[in-house]
């Protein structure tokens, strides 16, 4: 910036003094000799003295327009909150190197061995989820849009966005747009084929009826005689398919019996599923009672949990099963993996590739049935009794993590973290919000999972409940280091008492027999207190603890008045 | 100043006694010299983590509020620089333009019709290192040192400062034209 020369120490006589003089003189930044110039000057000439009052008074006016209080002060500004910003980059870069490993250690543990067996059983890369999950009956583009890591890298994204701009989401106004913008984006996702909806006590599709496109029903008595040319979700007491299916049958249904063709894959939760006719590709069924007819055919694989199996007819390929009891009559064009209490492979059976059962008791294999190799049997052993060091090591590992995702959570959301505490600390009422949130949240997201609510509200409200039940171990530590080390609501003390408590529960839930109830109880309670504080949070009569600061007196010591001089 | 001596000896219940004394009139000061409401928000709570942070520095034979506000002023000009925001939107071009000095009594009509939320409307109009000058001198009462000392210049430039900024103060405020009659004399 240019700074002009300015010689302000003698105002020439006989002529208005400048402005800048003037305001210098009124601000008393003039040494003695120019003031008195200036004096001087303003007793003989009225032009300058007015201009000098009116700097005055705006000077004034300035102090008091912003010195009025016309807004209290924010409800986030009410107490002190020590942000964890500074110092805290290491954190981050162990919670995320947690986060990794916690992540190789899921895929290693679990996806890996589940994505093998799947595979043999004739599920291919990451069609399982695709499939299972978001292949939701609006919108089939799901399918192909999404892997898992797909989901796993636009979630990340999402949170990025949501960090990078939090500033505006602060404004309801600003997340009212995004989260419009994501109701149009799903809106505006039109279904690739059209989707016909029928309801009523009793539905039947006649002989001749021939439905283009998905088909959604629900009822007592659903009868599908004639031919549906896109997939079928039902939800009925009893399920007839006498006709013709060309895309997939999905539902829930508590009898369910397929005489006729179903060209794409059976997927069901169901009491009984009876298969006297034709599954052109896979079937995944979880039932009480499952019986493939000697007449009925899978053309790929049968993957299937329940009580009791029977199968007599064909499976073109794998049989994955979980089961009390299964008897094997039939033909199976691949290998068999199989746990439960009772196998038996009787003289009619052929099997093409090999058979690993993992059982409480032998298999009865009868000795005219055809293996292509004699049975892998391996008996289910009960390991919870026999804890491994590697049990203690991953013990100890996440309860770090815990530690960890305590930090991050008292960090982002320090009051709230304090007020989830308090709650926690009434037992009866997180006890009773605990049960009624555990139970009813992820029934009520089940429930709009599989219904029109929708996979995407439903999904949502299972994450923000998973969610919830992680953090109820910090929140119940937080209060048991409470009550082994005393109040304090500053950040580290508190945070050293999560700590604490978040060690005391995990050695507590760590007891053989008594620690997996003693989880339970305090997933139940850590997730009423949450919602115990969000509901106080929510409610208008709590909110206003915010003090509405007055007008400070005149007398206050912030901020003095402004002198001015010189009249 | 006792309250003040108990914050710097760790006492937490001083230190809430402290924040609540004068978190107001900071967040009061950041409203004013800050673009929105939530970067004033930002502006307090970061200031008064600073200030647990200095408040061992802090000198007793000196006022603390001088002091505080020095270090709020210091804050927010950082905040103001760092957003890219320090070139005052009409600095550059209109420096070397002289100021036309007001005709008094239009100056004093224009002062005694406006209301203290017109002029904190007209503020937040200004640039931000005109507001922010404003706001130091006469919010919180900050000397010319101190305040060429915030923004980064040469003491004898501050009166300028000021003085630009109330002819943009006044020309927002709708009646700049009107007032300049008289010319620079």
């Amino acid at each position: 910036v240019n700074e002009p020369e300015m010689k302000h120490d003698q105002p020439p006589d006989n002529a208005c003094l400048d402005e800048m003089t003037l305001l210098l003189y009124a601000e008393r930044q003039l040494d003695r000799e120019a003031a008195q110039g200036v004096s001087l000057h303003t007793q003989t000439c009225a032009r300058c003295l007015t201009l000098l009052r009116a700097l005055d008074r705006e000077s004034r006016l300035l102090t008091r327009s912003m010195l009025e209080q016309e807004e209290p002060l924010p409800a986030r500004l009410a107490e002190f909150h020590a942000q964890v910003k500074r110092n805290m980059q290491w954190i981050w870069g162990l919670v995320f190197g947690l986060a990794a490993l916690g992540v190789y250690e899921l895929y290693a543990t679990y996806i890996a061995p589940w994505q093998t067996q799947l595979n043999e059983a004739g599920f291919t890369g990451n069609n399982l989820l695709s499939l299972v999950v978001f292949q939701g009956a609006f919108w089939k583009g799901w399918a192909s849009m999404f892997g898992l890591f797909q989901v796993l890298a636009v979630m990340v994204m999402a949170g990025a966005g949501l960090f990078a701009f939090r500033r505006y989401l602060r404004r309801g106004s600003a997340m009212a747009v995004v989260l419009s913008g994501l109701g149009v984006l799903l809106a505006v996702a039109s279904p690739a084929t059209a989707t016909e909806f029928r309801k009523s006590d009793s539905v039947t599709i006649q002989k001749d009826e021939v439905i283009k496109g998905d088909l959604f029903v629900t009822g007592n008595h659903v009868r599908i005689e004639g031919e549906v040319d896109g997939d079928v979700y039902a939800f009925a007491e009893q399920l007839e398919v006498s006709g013709r299916i060309n895309g997939d049958l999905l539902g829930a249904i508590q009898t369910e019996r397929i005489s006729g063709v179903v060209e794409g894959n059976v997927r069901t939760a169901a009491h009984d599923v009876t298969i006297t006719g034709t599954v052109e590709r896979s079937v995944l069924a979880w039932n009480d009672s499952f019986t493939l007819d000697s007449g009925g055919k899978i053309g790929r694989s049968l993957t299937v949990g329940g009580d009791s199996i029977v199968l007599d007819g064909k499976i073109g390929r794998d049989l994955l099963g979980f089961f009390k009891n299964c008897t094997i009559s039939g033909l199976v064009g691949g290998s068999v993996r199989a746990r439960g209490e009772m196998l038996s492979i009787t003289s009619g059976a052929e099997i093409d590739g090999k058979t690993r059962f993992n059982g409480h008791k032998e298999p009865n294999v009868s000795a005219d049935a055809k293996l292509a190799s004699p049975v892998e049997f391996s008996k289910v052993e009960h390991k919870h009794e026999a804890r491994t060091a590697g049990y203690y090591l991953w013990r100890i590992i996440f309860t770090g993590a815990f530690i960890l995702f305590g930090l991050v959570l008292t960090g982002l959301m320090p009051r709230f973290a304090v007020e989830t505490v308090e709650s926690a600390g009434q037992m009866g009422a997180s006890f009773g919000l605990g049960v009624l949130v555990f139970f009813g949240v992820f029934l009520a997201s089940l429930i709009a999972c599989v219904t029109v609510v929708g996979l995407f509200v439903g999904l949502s409200s299972l994450m923000l409940w998973a969610l919830m039940l992680m953090a109820s171990e910090v929140v119940v530590g937080g209060i048991v280091g409470q009550w082994i080390m005393g109040r304090d609501h500053e950040f580290w003390p508190f945070f050293l008492r999560v700590v604490v408590g978040v060690i005391a529960v995990r050695v507590v839930t760590s007891v053989p027999f008594i620690g997996g109830w003693a989880g339970f109880a305090v997933g139940i309670w850590g997730m009423g207190a949450i919602s115990l504080a969000l509901y106080r949070r929510l409610q208008p009569a709590l909110a206003p603890k915010i003090p509405s600061v007055p007008l400070p007196p005149v007398n206050t010591p912030l901020p003095p008045n402004t002198t001015v001089g010189g009249i | 100043m006792e309250l003040i001596a108990r914050a710097r000896t760790g006492d937490t219940q001083a230190w809430g006694d402290l924040y609540r004394e004068y978190a107001p009139a900071i967040f009061r000061f950041c409203r004013r010299a800050m673009p929105t409401r939530e970067d004033a928000e930002d502006a307090t709570m970061e200031i008064f983590m600073k200030l647990r942070d200095k408040l061992v520095q802090y000198d007793a034979s000196r006022s603390f509020t001088a002091w505080l506000y020095k270090i709020a002023a210091n804050h927010c000009w950082d905040m103001l620089r760092r957003k890219k925001a320090r070139h005052d939107k009409d600095m550059d071009d209109i420096e070397e333009v002289p100021l036309e000095c007001p005709e008094p009594n239009q100056l004093e009509k224009l002062i005694e019709e406006r209301t203290g939320e017109e002029v904190r409307r007209a503020l937040d109009k200004l640039g931000m290192r005109a507001r922010m000058a404003l706001v130091m001198r006469y919010y919180s009462d900050m000397s010319y040192d101190e305040i060429a000392d915030a923004l980064g210049v040469r003491r004898q430039f501050v009166g300028v400062v000021l003085l630009r900024a109330r002819h943009e103060l006044r020309q927002a405020l709708g009646e700049s034209s009107a007032l300049a009659v008289g010319g620079a004399r």
